[in-house]
């Protein structure tokens, strides 16, 4: 979604001038802000009613930015029957949205939704509608989280790309960039100070070695998937956490008599139940097979059917390996590999 | 007009029939103009049908399109939705989404022999192949069609069957495991069947659907026993989809998505592939 950032322009501003444009956000009639807001102890994503509800602090939200755009459930119609008479009706999301400190492992987690579903045949109707409607605003790690591993896979903690407008914390003030045209139209005319300092932090997350996406298939037979996934228990709290993990079913739930809704919610591959058929066959009846399938995704399937060339479907923000109750560490994988047989 | 991909066309019940035990035929008009592509749905694309308020599930396009604008199904009850399917009747309204996925390259088997077999309601997504090759007789070589079922009332599309046996070159063979005191065809798998007929390999391909073993171990016979090659072992495989569109990610056979890479497959592409489809 990005455009030509050839009129990128910075601005410095303090923290007063940062809590008077968001507070401005926050009240505007006419888009909703979504930032970083503590509920019940914990970070999120959340719907702010005024610039007070931000959280300040936090290295990132414990659930990523893809819900804004692929909500956890979401209607795709009604369905009124009345006799043998069936409508269907639709509405789509038309309201525009901001989010305010995204973090740029999140904000290359929407990129790669894209892929899915706005640059592969047919385009996805609701997550486009989502897509257009929302400015994005990032905000430059200033700190990073202890499974954060990011610049493994090729992003940065100051990364802007796929945002709209980058924030980086500068000397006790932010310094300002937008990229983009739906950026821009989101800064206040006139009243803040034009600058030209480089933006750039000088932070690096870990570093791991990732295999490379041809050298998976050889290790696709290793007795270590197996081994590994032993301590896995088929939670899926990964796949909820992940900013690309893109998995749904879509099913029918009534609403009142002669009333359903047709929706969508996330799924994951690691259910047990997930890929078992009408008549009871059930492939990748082993939570090994099921394990390796979302590392396979991330490294090998995703990029290879949504065209992503040498890069991986991971953002290496690291939230699977700090939610698993039972210590999976997809890190551990990128070393344990290329050793395994 | 909506973009949405996932709403499906409102489609009517104009033929309702038992057909064998828990299968139902099901022919469907669409309504209101919708669907137009279905005019000319290849043989071994499908569908999503909704039983609406009980949800969608993937079959198999069941007739050639250019036998007439409606569509047929066969459907065996075995779940939610297709439990929800067998209790409508003659007038009620299903939704239609497709026609999805790829094809049997019928235009590339042109003067070739085809072995088509099928294994219960693996039969559905073969008639329009059978019927494809009836309607361009003189295109095609030999039709060998080896038939398979558990019992003979589990046999689909039983009464097209003189049809089937009446055209040039065409031969019909039925097997079943366990027979009753009428029948008086085959009695086995069908792998034993495929070993008794015995095609031709030169200028043949095959056509296989059925429960993933029963392609398992067709497949490994043809090439095994009968030295046929990977690329003319065509197969179509089924996979749970809930969006048949490539994005919902359920049916991935490795790199492979079944629903838009697939179902069709020849054996040298699905051999190459990191999962076996078992």
């Amino acid at each position: 979604m990005s455009k030509s950032n050839s009129e990128t322009k910075y601005w410095l501003i303090s923290q007063d001038e940062l809590d008077t444009w968001l507070d401005g956000l926050a009240h505007a009639q006419a888009l909703t802000l979504v930032a970083p807001r503590e509920i019940s102890g914990v970070v999120v994503y959340s719907p702010v009613e005024n610039g007070g509800h931000i959280s300040k602090v936090f290295t990132r939200p414990v659930l990523s930015v893809k819900g804004v755009f692929f909500p956890p459930t979401e209607r795709l119609f009604t369905i009124h029957k009345t006799g043998q008479e069936i409508r269907l009706d639709e509405s789509f999301p038309e309201r525009e949205t901001v989010v305010f400190g995204v973090r740029p492992c999140d904000a290359r987690g929407v990129k790669l939704l894209d892929s899915l579903f706005l640059d592969t045949n047919p385009v996805d109707s609701f997550y486009l509608r989502r897509r257009e409607n929302t400015t994005l605003i990032g905000m430059a790690c200033d700190e990073l989280g202890p499974t954060c591993f990011c610049t493994s896979v090729g992003g940065a903690p100051d990364n802007p790309q796929d945002m709209d407008i980058m924030l980086y914390k500068v000397k006790g003030k932010y310094l300002v960039e937008t990229l983009t045209e739906k950026g821009r139209f989101l800064i206040p005319g006139g009243e803040w100070i034009e600058t030209n300092i480089n933006p750039k932090t000088a932070l690096s997350a870990g570093q791991f070695q990732v295999p490379k996406k041809g050298k998976w298939p050889e290790h696709f037979n290793d007795t270590y998937w197996m081994k590994f996934s032993e301590r896995c228990l088929s939670c899926r709290a990964c796949a909820y956490v992940c900013p690309t993990c893109r998995c749904f079913a879509i099913r029918d739930e009534r609403l009142s008599r002669g009333e359903f809704e047709r929706i969508r919610c996330w799924d994951a591959c690691a259910g047990e139940n997930y890929r078992r058929v009408a008549g009871g066959h059930k492939p990748r009846a082993e939570k090994g097979d099921r394990l390796r399938n979302r590392f396979y995704c991330k490294f090998y399937y995703y990029p290879m059917e949504y065209g992503l060339g040498a890069s991986s479907a991971c953002t290496g923000c690291g939230r699977c390996i700090d939610v698993c109750p039972a210590g999976v560490d997809i890190t551990e994988v990128f070393s344990d590999m290329e050793g395994s047989v | 007009m909506s973009d949405n991909p996932l709403l499906p066309h409102l489609g009517k019940l104009v033929e309702v029939r038992d057909m064998a035990a828990e299968i139902k035929f099901f022919r469907v008009e669409l309504l209101n103009g919708g669907g137009k592509a279905f005019k000319s749905s290849q043989p071994g694309q499908f569908a999503f049908v909704s039983a609406f308020g009980l949800g969608e599930a993937p079959f198999g396009i069941a007739n050639a399109s250019e036998r007439g604008p409606q569509i047929d199904f066969a459907i065996a009850r075995l779940g939610t939705v297709t439990t929800g399917l067998h209790e409508l009747g003659e007038g009620d309204i299903v939704g239609i989404r497709g026609p999805l996925g790829n094809w049997f390259p019928m235009k590339k088997f042109k003067g070739k022999n085809l072995v088509v077999l099928g294994g219960g309601i693996g039969g559905a997504p073969l008639r329009p192949v059978i019927q494809y090759v009836l309607d361009h007789r003189s295109d095609y070589g030999n039709l060998t069609i080896l038939w398979a079922a558990r019992r003979p009332d589990l046999l689909v599309f039983t009464e097209e069957y003189d049809e089937w046996r009446a055209s040039p070159d065409t031969t019909l063979h039925l097997t079943v495991d366990s027979p009753d005191e009428k029948w008086n065809h085959n009695v086995g798998l069908i792998t034993g069947l495929l070993e008794r007929v015995s095609p031709q390999v030169d200028n043949t391909v095959t056509i296989t659907c059925g429960p993933p073993i029963m392609i398992h171990f067709v497949t490994k016979m043809l090439q095994e026993k009968m030295g046929f090659a990977p690329k003319n072992n065509y197969v179509t495989l089924e996979a749970r989809m809930h969006c048949g569109i490539g994005k919902c990610g359920r049916c991935n056979l490795g790199e492979k998505l079944i629903c838009v890479d697939g179902p069709v497959f020849n054996m040298e592409e699905v051999g190459g592939l990191l999962e076996t489809y078992l």
